[in-house]
């Protein structure tokens, strides 16, 4: 079982990200779960999405989770939500942010002494180069398709192309540069 | 106009309504308490006059309710000018009209309201109250005289 | 029959709403009156848009409130289609009245409940206060416990209260968020498979039959309506067998099988958690860990179809163990759970008649963990050893501040 943890604002996409890398991990086979926690919170809220994985059918409904990887999608969020909650010893964490990994390390004790399970990717300048706007969540897609080996880039592409058809082909266009961007600039 | 064979079942008034009844056990009543109003194929009987309809049990027209009523109206159709008011008015559909042209009352399911003598615009009155043991004939024999203007 | 034909893969994931939404495409509904509320949103919508594209031949009709939702169905019922919608807490509240005059005229409505929890304090997420609320209203409820569920018990659903020895409403119920809006995988049937598992509407009764007139609404007083109500009870308690045999023919089509009480791990279980929704799974979770880890021989029973409630099923599930927390995800209002009360009484009939104690849980969405189940399987398991409750006989689980209980075990 592999659970994810996002950490994002309401409008930022997580919810879309977590549903859209649920979508494409089916594709393997494999069974998933992507929710989130809102409801009546507005735009800019500070929001948590979640995934599961697995070979087998997921039972646990329960929020609660040990993650194997925390994917922040908003630069504020890693100073002031608690991102490490509930972690462990091989959790991951990817994170948005302009900082080097170093400077970002400085600014949140929580990471301190988890220097090589962080990895930084700055997706709003990412989404705001391809996209036209901020939209981190594909970006983000792209940094964990890398840091997590699941699949092969071009593998992910082809499906998150499915996955987002109802859009016109410039936009999914623009998403495709924008995970590939994120894949190979995450650090 | 659908060929259909008139018959004449004239169920009005088969059974009395009162309350104890013919009752059914929870195993006899129907479905959903859905109650259907005619027996057999009720289609195109649109243009079917009431007494050549086949009412069902259920339906209010095959029951009576005259033991309700103590006083009942009595129709003088010499008097009558055929205005439809009474038609209009009565609360229990008990005023027979065809063609706009008053027949009579159905004491069925007429209860003696008076609604009818009181809307009745005729002078003297086409419709009054009587005892319900009053003959008919015997009531339209002491039917009142015009009435003249009261002089102010 | 639709104009556009909607594409569908094997394997699909959706969301419990989505889910639904589906069902209520492949089985063609004719009309869906609805007045949208949170969470279940998604399915009206979702609805309206497969009318507008092609994908439905149907009507949706918009009213103004939840009130006038089900009294459009009823009516559209009434008349001789296949109706749904599907609403949660507030609205529900709202239909309560309605829902009432659909099964006592057994119109087999299919209404999509999103568990959601009943305000004060207002409150979008799942508890079973709404649920509850309709469990003397005489329709079928049925318990999806995840996406996949919520869309093969909402195909059931129609297929049960369509039955003409059945001809009732069924309300088929799934967590609001935890499953309304958790995307999982979803293996849907084929339109052709899923309308033909349904079948055609059959109607009974229509109004739309001219050449058979019939009152609907009919009053009845003291000397006909304990008759009529006594009817509909026979006729929800005779569904049983009915649902029985949907779920059988169900299983033939999908693999997938589902039962009026779902039992988990009790071949030989010594101690069990009763309930319902996205909980059961989780504790199935939970019972799996504690044997593996703790030895603690723990089984879970679901109460999936819990009206007409399936009193000698859950005495089969359960007069073997020794201790049975059941959980009730609703404020209880100053008495025991609801589940409690019944599971119990099931349970008093029974030789051993094992201990029972009451979880109240959840409550407007509270996470209930993995960690959580297990707590209850333990003290269950303290009962078990110590013969009699060793706890207060209902506690809150997973609430903040001082621990609260009520009543304990009269021992002498």
């Amino acid at each position: 079982m592999t659970e994810i943890r996002w950490h994002s604002r309401a409008g930022q996409g997580a919810v879309s990200g977590a549903k859209g890398l649920g979508d494409v991990v089916a594709t393997t086979g494999k069974e998933v779960q992507a929710f989130a926690l809102y409801g009546s919170a507005k735009r800019g809220a500070a929001l948590r999405a979640y995934n599961r994985i697995a070979d087998e059918q997921i039972f646990n409904h329960a929020k609660f989770m040990y993650p194997d990887y925390v994917l922040v999608i908003d630069p504020a969020l890693a100073m002031t939500d608690d991102i490490t909650m509930n972690d462990k010893e091989t959790t991951k964490y990817i994170i948005t942010t302009h900082l080097s990994k170093e400077e970002l390390i400085k600014e949140i004790p929580a990471l301190q002494g988890k220097e090589d399970r962080v990895y930084v990717v700055d997706c709003i300048q990412i989404s705001l180069d391809t996209i036209k706007r901020s939209m981190p969540n594909s970006p983000m897609l792209g940094a964990f398709v890398k840091v997590s080996g699941m699949f092969e880039l071009d593998y992910f592409l082809e499906n998150m192309k499915r996955v987002l058809k109802k859009f016109p082909q410039k936009i999914i266009d623009a998403n495709m540069e924008a995970i590939t961007r994120a894949y190979n600039e995450v650090k | 106009m659908q060929d259909i064979k008139l018959k004449a079942t004239e169920k009005r008034g088969l059974h009395e309504l009162e309350a104890g009844k013919d009752l059914l056990g929870w195993d006899e009543v129907t479905q959903g308490s859905i109650l259907p109003s005619f027996e057999g194929d009720a289609s195109n009987i649109a243009h079917l006059k009431q007494e050549e309809r086949d009412y069902s049990h259920y339906n209010s027209y095959t029951a009576t309710v005259a033991s309700w009523r103590v006083v009942k109206p009595v129709f003088n159709m010499d008097v009558c000018i055929d205005c439809q008011n009474c038609w209009v008015w009565c609360p229990d559909t008990s005023i027979i009209s065809r063609d706009k042209q008053m027949l009579g009352i159905d004491y069925d399911h007429c209860k003696g309201c008076e609604v009818c003598v009181e809307v009745c615009p005729t002078n003297p009155k086409s419709l009054l109250m009587f005892n319900e043991h009053e003959d008919i004939e015997n009531a339209l024999s002491q039917w009142p005289e015009k009435k003249k203007k009261e002089k102010k | 029959m639709p104009k556009e034909i909607f594409e569908l893969q094997d394997r699909e994931v959706w969301d419990g709403n989505y889910a639904a939404s589906q069902a209520m495409r492949q089985a063609q509904v004719d009309v869906m009156a609805a007045y949208p509320i949170t969470p279940s949103t998604p399915i009206v919508e979702n609805y309206g848009n497969y009318v507008a594209n092609g994908y439905i031949d149907g009507e949706f009709v918009m009213v103004e409130s939840e009130h006038a939702a089900m009294s459009a169905c009823v009516g559209a019922s009434a008349s001789g289609g296949r109706v749904a919608t599907a609403t949660s807490s507030q609205g529900f509240a709202l239909m309560a009245e309605v829902l009432y005059q659909a099964s006592g005229m057994r119109l087999p409505i299919v209404l999509n409940v999103v568990n959601r929890a009943l305000a004060s304090p207002l409150n979008v997420r799942g508890d079973h206060a709404d649920m509850y609320l309709g469990r003397d209203s005489g329709w079928i409820q049925l318990g999806a416990f995840n996406a996949q569920e919520a869309y093969d018990l909402a195909l059931c659903a129609f297929k049960i209260g369509e039955d003409h020895s059945v001809r009732l409403p069924v309300m088929v119920h799934q967590d609001g968020f935890i499953t309304s809006h958790t995307a999982q995988n979803v293996y849907p049937l084929s339109d052709e498979e899923a309308y033909k598992f349904v079948g055609d509407f059959k109607p009974v009764d229509d109004m739309l039959d001219f050449s058979r007139p019939v009152t609907y609404g009919a009053q009845t007083e003291e000397d006909w309506h304990f008759e009529h109500k006594a009817k509909q009870h026979k006729a929800l308690m005779d569904s049983r067998p009915v649902i029985d045999k949907v779920f059988e023919e169900f299983e033939k089509i999908s693999g997938r099988k589902y039962n009026r009480v779902e039992s988990y791990m009790m071949e030989d279980a010594e101690v069990a958690l009763v309930g319902l929704g996205t909980t059961v799974e989780t504790a199935r979770v939970a019972a799996k860990q504690l044997r593996d880890e703790e030895g603690i021989k723990a089984g879970v029973v679901a109460i999936r179809n819990f009206r007409p409630f399936p009193f000698d099923l859950v005495r089969d599930a359960l007069e073997n163990v020794k201790s049975v927390g059941v959980t009730d995800r609703s404020s209880p209002g100053g008495a025991m759970g609801f589940f409690f009360n019944e599971v119990s009484a099931a349970l008093y009939t029974t030789p051993k008649r094992p201990l029972v104690t009451n979880y109240i849980y959840g409550l407007g969405g509270r996470d209930f963990s993995i960690e959580d189940a297990k707590n209850i399987f333990r003290e269950q398991k303290a009962n078990a050893d110590a013969g009699y409750i060793t706890t207060d006989i209902q506690q809150f689980s997973g609430l903040r501040g001082p621990k609260l209980g009520f009543f304990q075990t009269k021992r002498s």
